[in-house]
Order: C-alpha cells, then sequence, then structure tokens
C-alpha cells in the first residue's frame, strides 16, 4: 500500500522532500526575522532599554533629579578631573547623567509604548469603521485624516500642544493625534481590501454580527501592516517627544526626559561636550533601534519580499 | 568561417563551489543567411546562451566558452569597450516582452536615433531621416506621427515592430530574436515572425530565432536545436529534425504539439518541469521525465555524441521509427509513463 | 494636462477649508477666555472688555465669527500679533524669506548627496559601499536633528572654529533685504565679503536641515534605481550597445526619479518641522523661530496665523509636485 501511494512520477535520485507540517506563520516569520542582521541588532538594543527602563530604580547609581552641590559640570570618569562616582559625569547642577540616562530610557520607553497604543486603537476603530461601513462615515473620517496630514507632523503636534498647555502628558496625547492618520488609513485600507474575501462573506452568511465581523474576522488579518507601522510609530512618538521636550513645550525639568535633558545643556554647547553628547546619542540609539526592527519585520511580514 | 561560432558554453551562476549551470557546454553556430531555432521549454537555458552571446551576463553570472567568436573576432577576450562597438551594430537582439522592452520615459524616435548615434553618428537629420526608413522597413503606418509617440500609447504588435526597428538600425549581421511573439496576440505573431523573416533574407543576416513554438521554427529555421536544462539535447537540419528526431525529449516535445495529436483525445503533454537549481538529477536531466529511461539514465550522464549525422546527447537514440536504439528488447517499451 | 490640474484642485479644496477651520477652532479651544488672557495680570474693565469683545468680534455667533475669519484669509488678513500689534501677515511676509532660503539650501544639499549615494548604493548592491551607504542613510534617518545641529556646532564652530554659531550674517555687515535671501542679497551688494561671510552662516543650518530628507531620498532612490535596473528595458539599452554609465545615468534614473520626485515633495513638510529646530537653535530669524516664540508668549494670532500658513505652503508644494510628476512621467501627461 505505502509502496504504490509514492507519486511514480517522483525521481529516484531526487532528495527525498521533508515530510512534516510546514513551519508556523509566526515560527517563519521570526526565520526570517533573524536572518536580517540589523533587525536583529535593532532587537537586542530594544530589550537592553528595556531591561535599563524596567530597571532603572535599582540600577541608577543615583537618584536623577538629586543635586550635588559639590560636583557641577562634573566631566566622565576617563577625563581628567572626572569624579569616579558619576561614570558620565554630571550636569549643570551636578546630577548624575548615568542615572538621568537610565530613568530616561524609563521614560521614552513608556512615551513610544503609550502613544502607539493610544493612536493605534483609535485609528482601528476608526478605520475600521470607515472601511466597514463605507459611506459618508468614511468620507467624514477619511477628509478629517486628510487635513491633518495637511500639517508636518511636529507642526500639528505642536499647534496641539499650544491648545493643551505644555507638559509630558499633553506632548504624549499630542503625538498620539498627530500619528493616528496613519494607522486609521492603513485600516481602513486593509479592511476594504478584506471585505470583498470569501471568508468575510462566508461568516456574513454564517450570521455573524458586525462587531464580530470587524474584530474577530477582519482584525486579524489587518494586523501585519498596522504591526509594522507601531513600531516605527514607537520610534517617531520618541523622537517626536524628545524634540517637543527641547522646545520646552514636552516634559518639563527635572523629569529626565532625553530631549529636555538636551534642552537644559544647549548653553554648555562650547564647554561640557557630556551633558550634550550623551542624552542625543541615547535618542539616536533608540529610534534606531525601532527603526531596524521595524524595518525588519515589514520584511519579515511583507509576503512579497520573501523568496 | 561561420558568422558566430560558440563552442562549449557555459555560463555559470552562484558559489564558486557549487555553482549552478544555467548553460552546459553548449555549442553551435550560425552564418550569414541562416536562420538556427533555439527550441526548448522555459527553463532550458536558451535565453541565458543569448545572453552571454551579446555580453549581458552580469557580475554574479560566469561565463566560459572554448570558443565565441564572431566575424572571427574573439568575443570573450576583447575589452568592453571593443565589445560595446560590435553589441548593437553587428549583433542585435529582440527580447521577449515588447511592452516592457521599451523605455517608457522617452519617445519612439529618442530610443531608435540612440542606437543610431552610439555606433553610426551622423548628423540629427541624417538619423531622423533613417528612423523614419526604419519605421516604415517595419510596417509602421503613419510613422511620421509615431515618431513622437512614447511606448504607452502603442498596442504590442505596435511595440514589436518598433523593437525590431531598434534592433536593426545599424543593420546588424546577425539578430538574435528571443521569443519574439510569445506576448504577443496569435494574429500578430504570425505578422512578426513574417516580419523578421524577410528582414533576414532581404539584409542576409543571420538569425537566431529562440522559442519554444516549435511549430514555428519547422517553417522558419533552416536549422534546429533543441536544448534541456541548460544542455543541448539534439541539433541538426529541421526538416530531418522533424522527419526522424533522434532524441525522445524532442520526440514527446513534436507529440505535444496540436496537429501531431490527431486522433487522441487529449493533446499529449510531458509529465514533470524541467529541473531547477536544487533539483538536478544526477544522470540524465531528462531521465525523470523520459519515457524510455532506464537504470544507466539514472545513474550516468550521456554526453553529445554524432548519431545518423546529428548530434544526439542521449544513450539510446531513437532511430526512424522513433524506438531506442540499443536497448534490450523489454526495456524498450516504455513502461516508466 | 489641464484636467488632471482641476482635478488635483478639486482635491484640495475641501483640505483648505477643512485647515481653515481646524486653525479657527484652535483658538477657541484653548481654556479661558482669550481676552483675559491678552490682557495679562493687569485685568480689564467690564467696558474695555466689551470694547476688545467687539473688535476682535468674539460677541458674535461662532458661525459668523467663523465667516469673518475666512472672509479676512482670503484678503489676507491673518489678525493681529497680540504682542507686536503687528499684522501677522506682515511678520510671516517678512521672516518668509529666511526659512524658504534655508528650506531651498537643505533640500538641495539633500537630493545633491542624497541621490548619487541611492544611486551608487544601488549599482553596488550587496556590496561594502551598499551596506555603508544604508547605515549611514538609516542613521540620518534616526537622527534627532535637534541633537545633530548642537553636534555641528560643538564640532565644527567651538572647537574647529570655522563656521559662525548663529545668525544668518556678521554683525560687520548690514545689507538692505531686496530679495530677502541673504545668499543673493550679499551677492548684489557692494559689501565686500559678505557673501563669504552671509555663506558661511548657512552652511550648518543647511546639513542639519538636510540630513534627514537627504536620508530618506537616498533610500528611495536606492530601491527605485533596484526596480529599474531590474527591467527589461534596461537591458535592451545595453543590447544597444550603450556604455554603462549612460544606461544608469539616462535610461535608468531618469524612470528611477519619478518615486523620488513625489518623495521629495513630501519632505517639505519634514523640512517645515525641521525648519522649527534648526531656526531655533542656529537663531535663524525664519518662522519657524517665529512659531515657536509666539508660543512661548502665547501669541494665539501669531500661532494661528502662522500654522495656516504653513499648512497652505505644505499643500501648494504637493500640488506643484503632482504637476510635476505629470511632466515627468509621460504616462500620467497624456492621460485624459
Amino acid at each position: 500500500m505505502s509502496e504504490n501511494t509514492t507519486p511514480s512520477a517522483a525521481p529516484a535520485a531526487n532528495v527525498a522532500e521533508p515530510i512534516g507540517a510546514p513551519p508556523s506563520p509566526l515560527r517563519e516569520t521570526w526565520d526570517y526575522f533573524r536572518k536580517n542582521r540589523g533587525a536583529y541588532v535593532g532587537l537586542m538594543v530594544i530589550a537592553f532599554i528595556l531591561f535599563l527602563a524596567l530597571t532603572a530604580q535599582w540600577i541608577a547609581p543615583f537618584d536623577p533629579i538629586a543635586q550635588d552641590r559639590t560636583a557641577f559640570l562634573k566631566p566622565p570618569v576617563w577625563m581628567e578631573g572626572g569624579d569616579p562616582r558619576y561614570l558620565l559625569g554630571t550636569d549643570a547642577v551636578g546630577r548624575d547623567i548615568l542615572s538621568r540616562l537610565i530613568h530616561g530610557a524609563q521614560l521614552s520607553v513608556s512615551i513610544g509604548v503609550f502613544v502607539v497604543i493610544l493612536s493605534m486603537i483609535s485609528g482601528i476603530c476608526l478605520g475600521m469603521v470607515a472601511g466597514y461601513f463605507r459611506g459618508w462615515v468614511e468620507v467624514c473620517i477619511m477628509r478629517l485624516m486628510d487635513i491633518m496630514l495637511a500639517l508636518p507632523s511636529l507642526i500639528m503636534a505642536l499647534a496641539i500642544v499650544a491648545i493643551l498647555g505644555p507638559g509630558l502628558e499633553n506632548a504624549m496625547l499630542a503625538i498620539a493625534i498627530v500619528q493616528l492618520p496613519h494607522y486609521v488609513r492603513l485600516t481602513r485600507a486593509s479592511v476594504v481590501s478584506e471585505l470583498n474575501k470569501e471568508y468575510v462573506i462566508a461568516s456574513q452568511i454564517a450570521g455573524a454580527g458586525h462587531m464580530r465581523q470587524m474584530f474577530v474576522n477582519i482584525l486579524p488579518n489587518c494586523m501585519a501592516p498596522l504591526i509594522v507601522q507601531g513600531t516605527l510609530g514607537i520610534s517617531s512618538a520618541i523622537l517626536d517627544a524628545a524634540a517637543l521636550g527641547f522646545l520646552g513645550l514636552g516634559a518639563q525639568p527635572p523629569l529626565p526626559e532625553w530631549g529636555t535633558m538636551l534642552s537644559e545643556a544647549r548653553e554648555f554647547v562650547g564647554s561640557a561636550w557630556w551633558v550634550i553628547t550623551f542624552p542625543g546619542l541615547c535618542i539616536l540609539v533608540t529610534v534606531l533601534a525601532f527603526n531596524l526592527m521595524g524595518d525588519g519585520l515589514r520584511d519579515a511580514l511583507d509576503p512579497k519580499m520573501k523568496r | 568561417m561561420a558568422l558566430l561560432e560558440v563552442k562549449n558554453l557555459t555560463v555559470e551562476f552562484g558559489s564558486e563551489d557549487k555553482p549552478f549551470r544555467a548553460v552546459d557546454s553548449v555549442s553551435y553556430s550560425v552564418d550569414r543567411g541562416e536562420v538556427l531555432g533555439i527550441v526548448g521549454e522555459s527553463g532550458s537555458g536558451k535565453s541565458v546562451s543569448s545572453l552571454a552571446v551579446m555580453g549581458l551576463i552580469d557580475f554574479p553570472g560566469r561565463v566560459t566558452a572554448d570558443a565565441l567568436t564572431f566575424d572571427g573576432q574573439d568575443l570573450l577576450g576583447m575589452p568592453a569597450k571593443r565589445r560595446r562597438e560590435i553589441t548593437g551594430k553587428d549583433i542585435a537582439m529582440i527580447f521577449q516582452d515588447p511592452m516592457s522592452a521599451l523605455n517608457p520615459c522617452f519617445t519612439v524616435e529618442a530610443q531608435i536615433m540612440e542606437a543610431l548615434k552610439v555606433h553610426e553618428g551622423g548628423t540629427k537629420k541624417q538619423r531622423r531621416e533613417r528612423t523614419l526608413e526604419l519605421l516604415n522597413q517595419v510596417g509602421i503606418p503613419d510613422p511620421k506621427s509615431r515618431m513622437t509617440a512614447y511606448p504607452h500609447q502603442l498596442s504590442g504588435g505596435m511595440s514589436q515592430r518598433i523593437v525590431i526597428a531598434m534592433a536593426i538600425a545599424c543593420k546588424p549581421r546577425l539578430l538574435i530574436a528571443d521569443e519574439p511573439t510569445t506576448a504577443l496576440d496569435v494574429t500578430i505573431q504570425a505578422q512578426i515572425i513574417d516580419l523578421l523573416l524577410k528582414l533576414q533574407e532581404d539584409s542576409d543576416m543571420g538569425l537566431i530565432l529562440i522559442t519554444h513554438d516549435l511549430a514555428l521554427v519547422s517553417e522558419a529555421a533552416n536549422r534546429i536545436q533543441v536544448m534541456y536544462a541548460g544542455q543541448l539535447f539534439e541539433s541538426g537540419p529541421a526538416d530531418s529534425i522533424f522527419a526522424a528526431p533522434r532524441h525522445p525529449y524532442t520526440q514527446a516535445l513534436l507529440e505535444a504539439l496540436p496537429e501531431r495529436s490527431e486522433g487522441h483525445d487529449r493533446l499529449r503533454t510531458i509529465p514533470g518541469v524541467v529541473p531547477g537549481q536544487y533539483d538536478r538529477p544526477t544522470g540524465c536531466l531528462l531521465a525523470p521525465r523520459c519515457r524510455y529511461a532506464n537504470e544507466s539514465c539514472i545513474t550516468a550522464r550521456p554526453e553529445v555524441r554524432d548519431f545518423n549525422g546529428r548530434d544526439v546527447r542521449c544513450f539510446y537514440p531513437l532511430n526512424d521509427q522513433g524506438q531506442p536504439t540499443g536497448l534490450t528488447a523489454d526495456m524498450a517499451t516504455g513502461e516508466n509513463v | 494636462m489641464l484636467g488632471f490640474l482641476f482635478r488635483r484642485l478639486g482635491d484640495i479644496i475641501p483640505t483648505f477649508f477643512g485647515v481653515t477651520l481646524l486653525v479657527f477652532f484652535l483658538i477657541r479651544l484653548i481654556p479661558g477666555d482669550p481676552i483675559l488672557m491678552m490682557a495679562g495680570e493687569r485685568g480689564v474693565d467690564a467696558a474695555r472688555y466689551a470694547e476688545l469683545q467687539a473688535q476682535y468680534g468674539f460677541d458674535q455667533p461662532i458661525i459668523v465669527q467663523y465667516f469673518d475669519y475666512l472672509m479676512g484669509v482670503f484678503q489676507g488678513d491673518l489678525g493681529k500679533s497680540f504682542v507686536t500689534k503687528k499684522p501677522v501677515i506682515e511678520e510671516f511676509l517678512t521672516l518668509f524669506p529666511a526659512t524658504v532660503e534655508l528650506s531651498i539650501m537643505g533640500i538641495l544639499f539633500a537630493v545633491i548627496l542624497g541621490v548619487p549615494l541611492g544611486v551608487l548604493a544601488a549599482i553596488h548592491r550587496g556590496k561594502w559601499i551598499d551596506h555603508l551607504t544604508m547605515s549611514v542613510s538609516l542613521t540620518g534617518y534616526s537622527m534627532p536633528i535637534f541633537w545633530w545641529a548642537l553636534l555641528l556646532i560643538m564640532f565644527f564652530s567651538t572647537t574647529l572654529g570655522w563656521t559662525p554659531v548663529s545668525g544668518r550674517l556678521s554683525v560687520l555687515y548690514y545689507i538692505q533685504p531686496t530679495t530677502g535671501f541673504m545668499l543673493i542679497d550679499t551677492l548684489i551688494s557692494d559689501e565686500k565679503g559678505a557673501f563669504i561671510s552671509a555663506l558661511r552662516h548657512m552652511i550648518l543650518p543647511t546639513v542639519a536641515l538636510g540630513t534627514i530628507p537627504m536620508a530618506v531620498i537616498a533610500r528611495m532612490t536606492r530601491s527605485s534605481m533596484l526596480e529599474v535596473l531590474g527591467e527589461e528595458y534596461i537591458r535592451v539599452a545595453r543590447a544597444k550597445g550603450l556604455a554603462p554609465i549612460r544606461v544608469i545615468m539616462v535610461h535608468a534614473l531618469r524612470n528611477a526619479l519619478i518615486p523620488v520626485i513625489t518623495v521629495i515633495g513630501l519632505q517639505v513638510g519634514v523640512l517645515l518641522a525641521g525648519a522649527i529646530l534648526t531656526e531655533t537653535i542656529f537663531s535663524w530669524p525664519g518662522i519657524g523661530k517665529w512659531i515657536i516664540e509666539a508660543m512661548n508668549r502665547r501669541d494665539y494670532p501669531t500661532i494661528q496665523g502662522g500654522i495656516l500658513m504653513i499648512a497652505f505652503l505644505v499643500m501648494g508644494v504637493n500640488l506643484i509636485v503632482d504637476l510635476l510628476y505629470g511632466i515627468v512621467n509621460p504616462r500620467i501627461r497624456h492621460k485624459r
């Protein structure tokens, strides 16, 4: 029996096909992701930053806002005049830069994650409604998004902060609003293309309600581009939040937000390189890591790029 | 001396230690005024071999040959600049899909005049006149108004005529046509082939006609070259190949022609596909698909040899009755398919 | 082509009204009474309050107020600054050339560097030069430009002393603005050395502003170029016996640049956002710095007017880019 059922066309000289289930989609994506060296490095860096953010309270050597009046603008240890207690030196009011950077990681990561979650959830809902119900609802929502996109994101965020007033929470809200159109557009586009597929029609015939159709049947099939956009959204949220902080409209001193730290350090551009270099480097590395991961995810999730 | 002489041309891709041979020791020659048909399924290496002749194989690909000469000049040994002077002037090529062969950003006239400018020089006026002449020659109606058209404004058949005009602009002595009609409507196909053959006859060009359409080659070509998985399987004069194929693959190809399937319920097919990079059989490349294959076909790879005046790569070439020779009787029944 | 223009205009008009509506409500959404805020700590008595309310039209129904505002916008009236009491449009027009000059230099920097880098990476795909270019590009793309600007100042101005730290021109020179573009004004003026000074002031802000667009353009050029290089017509061009440089620069680049032009157009928004940061850091007297100062002073008419003008600008440039796209891409030009 077993002899007869093997396809006779299969040549004897051929290498035997590995028998077994094909790799799960998650596994397959991970394998593609792993092969992308940049994305992998990005993921490692993000893991490290996450670790710093989660353990900031315990691993930071000092309180980020405690001032040491005996150590203003101390250079990093390896420089002449460095204080061994302050590895990366101190700022103008004697705060330990390393501790502030570690706590800054906490702030930046939570800004990125919070902004993206808020923006993504509302964006998915709006985009889903627009794509699912079509008609005038869609026209209204998409027009509004077009208007929001007419303004450069940072300027839009500035306008919103101008209304709400400066501060970290308002800055986060502003950035979340600014990012909204991207998620709305992505969701709507995927929903519209999914809507006519057989499986959606089939479950409609089976009597699935609107909510079930939207969030149980359609949404999971639209997630891939949203995940990519979300990852890239984290990096732009961190960047925009830092820019707002730098302009004095985001996190307010003494919060150790990286952009705010840079803003406070601006006057020392000619005298104390370390107060300027390190916070910016942290922003760059974090943003770069999320961008690398986003690119890697896009390549791994995009079926067109595979093979 | 033949116009184009190709001896043991090999094109490899991939790493040095585990190369993939897209073309494996293929030899042929084309004389002026001669039409050579190269036939094979997709993936048989027929396009790659002609790209190698044109010098269009890019870096990761490696081209080697015992001889690759055009009009006595060694194409592989000459400097790149000298070779480009021959490419496009003395040897020209027509590609499969006319719709994508024209640059969408430039007018018809600009694209034809470009080849003229590079190889012949002359004034702009002369080039424009020559272009008009060429468009007339390839049968474009109202050529004057087509000169300034952009490719997206032309139909497929029209585009292919432009592509042909572009190729014959510098009066090449050898024209390679790579599936020139595959992408066209059936009604246009015959027109284009007729045009090509007329041009070939008028200017006594050598023509290499690459196709998977045996019927087309049977009418057009003087000699035929059957390729499979990068290897030459059979070559010889067109009419004798059609009368009596010596290679089982040629035989199978001929049987797959609709006109030869009369009396059968269905068209005959050849089961399976051309082996790719990773699934090459160790023995004869056709062995998995060959109805006559036996143990020795699976273990050893045949060489090209002379059989009744034809080059055949098979251990058991067919006789005039279409039966394999050199086999013991019980093996000749073809139980494998 | 004309039909295409009208179609695009038809798309823009609703957005135009939307933006005016958005900006109009911006000021109404602010918690607190704008007149009390304008008056500041001194406060106003009831009579003066009513007078000011009438003056700014706050006593009218909201729809009338919007209509008045819209009419004003059409006539170029964006209100008066709370702080300087000058018309917002006037201030905008005075400062605008400085931003335009900086943005043009920035985009020039980005294109002149970005396109060749992208082409280079594409034709050396997978080799070290490709990896290097794309690493640089990704870094540039992730760069916080306010930090990048500070680093540039730290290195080139304070350490090496090559370039000035801020401003558009050395105080040694006084140039009467004619075009508003410092590079042109200094060039046509009699002051010797003024042009060099203007150029030196220009370098760092240009680099800071142009870095992100440069990175984006390089990436886009590379991927677009890679796609085009795989096209059949490239092979045909090579089969004509053309030199590789001609195939790449004429046949491939011309096609590859079509999507890049759209990307360049999209960078205008990035540039204007970047101008806010760059101008603040380099004390560049343009509209970016102006808006930030207005925000710090809560000068709402200025914020409102500035944002509106930026939105118009972005919309206008996008329109121009669309038209340009039609010109370089024959497939669109001939669509009827």
